[in-house]
């Protein structure tokens, strides 16, 4: 019967890694420079990532973290080295041989928005790749409700503000169901309402299997949607690791986010750097010290 | 005896709206809603609302720019450092002292600087400053900025935060009599972000006006003089910016507050709320 088990056990590992699906993106080696520039943008860069992973891609500016972004989505191919997506090398393959497995937001998002309305932009992808009218447009409408955009359907997107816009193509990036999602600071400028429906929008597509790397500069942001940090400098992957262990290593540059770092300093036990996670043990410390004020001990 | 006359006439705004009301075409409600402000030099003031509050489309009001180039029309009286952004002879008047920061670098680059330094010294040299002079400025604001060494670099082939800089750098250059930032920080990374702050204390130090519109509330809160809270286009808030951040009123008819008043709120705590990490830290350790 033992021995029954530990076959059995064996047999699952072994399955295991003969199904282990292929990552979703993989960069193996990479260096890259721009035409004239002293000092290569990438260089030696070796990244995995697994369906449903959540990476924060951190780093100063000009360390390039953008140019890892257009190099995952094939705007610009590496000059050493590999990159994979689903499978697919990048190499002799443009942006649009990957519609059906990358979707991206840009830094800047007018970068991205042609179309004569929020509800056409979004349904661009999804179009060309062939679907039926019918599930274009429930999907569509699906996405602009996430993100709230619903409203806003029949308004062509130049008409929208700014960080608007950035739902937009971030709708319209998730409108073709990719199966990698690049996002290029995608909380810039909005409000607390729209950082809120990015970090849901997020979640909820990690959570179906879609891996996720976003450029950030938000450590709320990263820490509420995303659990592992990969550190760029100078071109190369200085750090990967969980968030947690990312963030608040270098406070100066690298900073946690503000409630994680109250929770850090004040000794809280959290597990969790997310907000909500915080605020309750706050809230139990201060309902502990609020007992002991009416029941002193001594 | 009546009391002498003050010697210091009071300083007149550098920007004032008075009822100001701006409708864009085809808008179905007004993005400026009869708003009266006096904005002062020497201060920076913080514009805080939620997306189509109203903030952004003030700005580019003061700045001329609406209703010039994006229609729409704009009623009630607007002076930027005394003349009407509107007509020709105020923007003549206007040209080099107004600073427009815009969230979009990429879009703000004039694209016809070959490198950041042509780029930088755009600006100077159509004002007809004289080379050194634009030399020397252009030197310091990049160094501000912290991007002097991208000097001889094409500004197309930099990264948003960088661009982002150089766009700021170009502003600095000018020594502009006011500012007006458009979420300036939304691409810089942590340091960038307090070198925005410290530049926006030390322009208002050298008298300028600053006005920033902007969702970031950590960055803000010791930073600004005055903030102003709009909601649908219409003043809603103006006053001290820590009595308004730390107390509920923000969040329940606001844009929020940072993200410590949030922790706050978050596990239930009465206003008035900490603000940065080391007034929550301080408030809640164990005695």
């Amino acid at each position: 019967m033992e021995r029954a088990v530990s076959e059995v056990v064996r047999e699952t590992a072994r399955d295991a890694r003969r199904d282990a699906p292929a990552p979703v993106l993989r960069l193996e080696g990479v260096g890259f420079a721009y035409p004239g520039a002293p000092a290569p943008a990438l260089d030696g860069v070796t990244l995995e990532m697994a369906a449903g992973e959540g990476v924060a891609l951190l780093g100063p500016n000009g360390a390039g973290k953008t140019t890892l972004t257009r190099l995952a989505m094939a705007l610009l191919h590496p000059a050493r080295g590999t990159v994979t997506v689903a499978g697919r090398a990048t190499r002799g393959r443009a942006p649009e041989d990957l519609a059906d497995v990358a979707g991206y937001l840009f830094q800047q998002p007018e970068a991205q928005l042609f179309e004569r309305t929020v509800r056409a932009e979004v349904a661009f992808g999804p179009r060309r790749l062939g679907w039926d009218e019918a599930r274009v447009a429930a999907r569509v409408d699906a996405v602009l409700a996430a993100l709230d955009l619903a409203p806003s359907a029949d308004v062509h997107p130049y008409d929208l503000p700014v960080p608007r816009r950035r739902l937009v193509a971030l709708a319209a990036a998730l409108a073709a169901e990719p199966r990698l999602l690049l996002l290029d600071e995608p909380t810039a400028g909005l409000d607390r309402v729209g950082r809120g429906l990015v970090e849901r929008a997020v979640r909820a597509v990690r959570a179906s299997g879609v891996a996720v790397l976003a450029v950030t500069h938000d450590p709320g942001f990263a820490v509420e949607a995303l659990e592992r940090g990969v550190l760029l400098a100078h071109g190369r992957i200085v750090r990967d690791a969980p968030l947690d262990a990312v963030l608040g290593s270098d406070p100066a540059a690298l900073p946690l986010p503000p409630a994680a770092e109250v929770a850090r300093r004040l000794g809280l036990a959290s597990a969790s750097l997310r907000l909500a996670d915080v605020a309750r043990e706050l809230a139990e410390r201060c309902r502990a010290a609020d007992a002991r004020d009416k029941f002193p001990s001594s | 005896m009546s009391a002498a006359p003050s010697l210091a006439p009071a300083l007149a705004p550098a920007l004032a709206l008075e009822g100001a009301t701006f409708r864009y075409p085809g808008a179905e409600r007004d993005a400026l809603d009869r708003v009266t402000l006096a904005l002062e030099p020497g201060r920076v003031h913080w514009l805080f609302g939620p997306l189509g509050a109203g903030c952004s489309t003030l700005l580019l009001a003061a700045a001329g720019l609406a209703p010039r180039l994006t229609g729409g029309t704009l009623t009630g009286r607007l002076a930027t450092l005394g003349a009407d952004p509107q007509a020709a002879e105020g923007r003549r008047a206007l040209a080099g002292r107004v600073a427009l920061v815009t969230p979009s670098p990429a879009l703000q680059l004039s694209g016809i600087g070959a490198t950041v330094f042509e780029e930088v010294a755009f600006a100077p040299a159509n004002l007809g400053w004289p080379i050194g002079r634009i030399r020397t400025a252009v030197g310091e604001a990049l160094a501000r900025f912290e991007v002097a060494h991208l000097v001889e670099r094409a500004p197309a082939q930099l990264s948003g935060g960088e661009q982002q800089r150089v766009v700021l750098a170009a502003m600095a250059a000018l020594a502009p009599a006011l500012w007006l930032l458009d979420e300036p920080a939304g691409a810089l990374d942590a340091a960038g972000r307090r070198r925005v702050a410290e530049v926006l204390r030390e322009e208002a130090a050298r008298g300028a006006a600053v006005v920033i519109a902007s969702e970031d509330a950590d960055l803000l809160v010791d930073v600004a003089d005055r903030l102003v809270v709009l909601a649908e286009g219409r003043v809603v808030a103006d006053g001290a910016p820590r009595a308004l951040l730390a107390g509920d009123a923000i969040w329940t008819e606001g844009p929020g507050s940072t993200s410590v008043a949030a922790l706050a709120r978050g596990a239930g705590l009465a206003a008035p709320h900490p603000l940065t990490v080391a007034e929550g830290v301080a408030r809640w350790s164990a005695p």
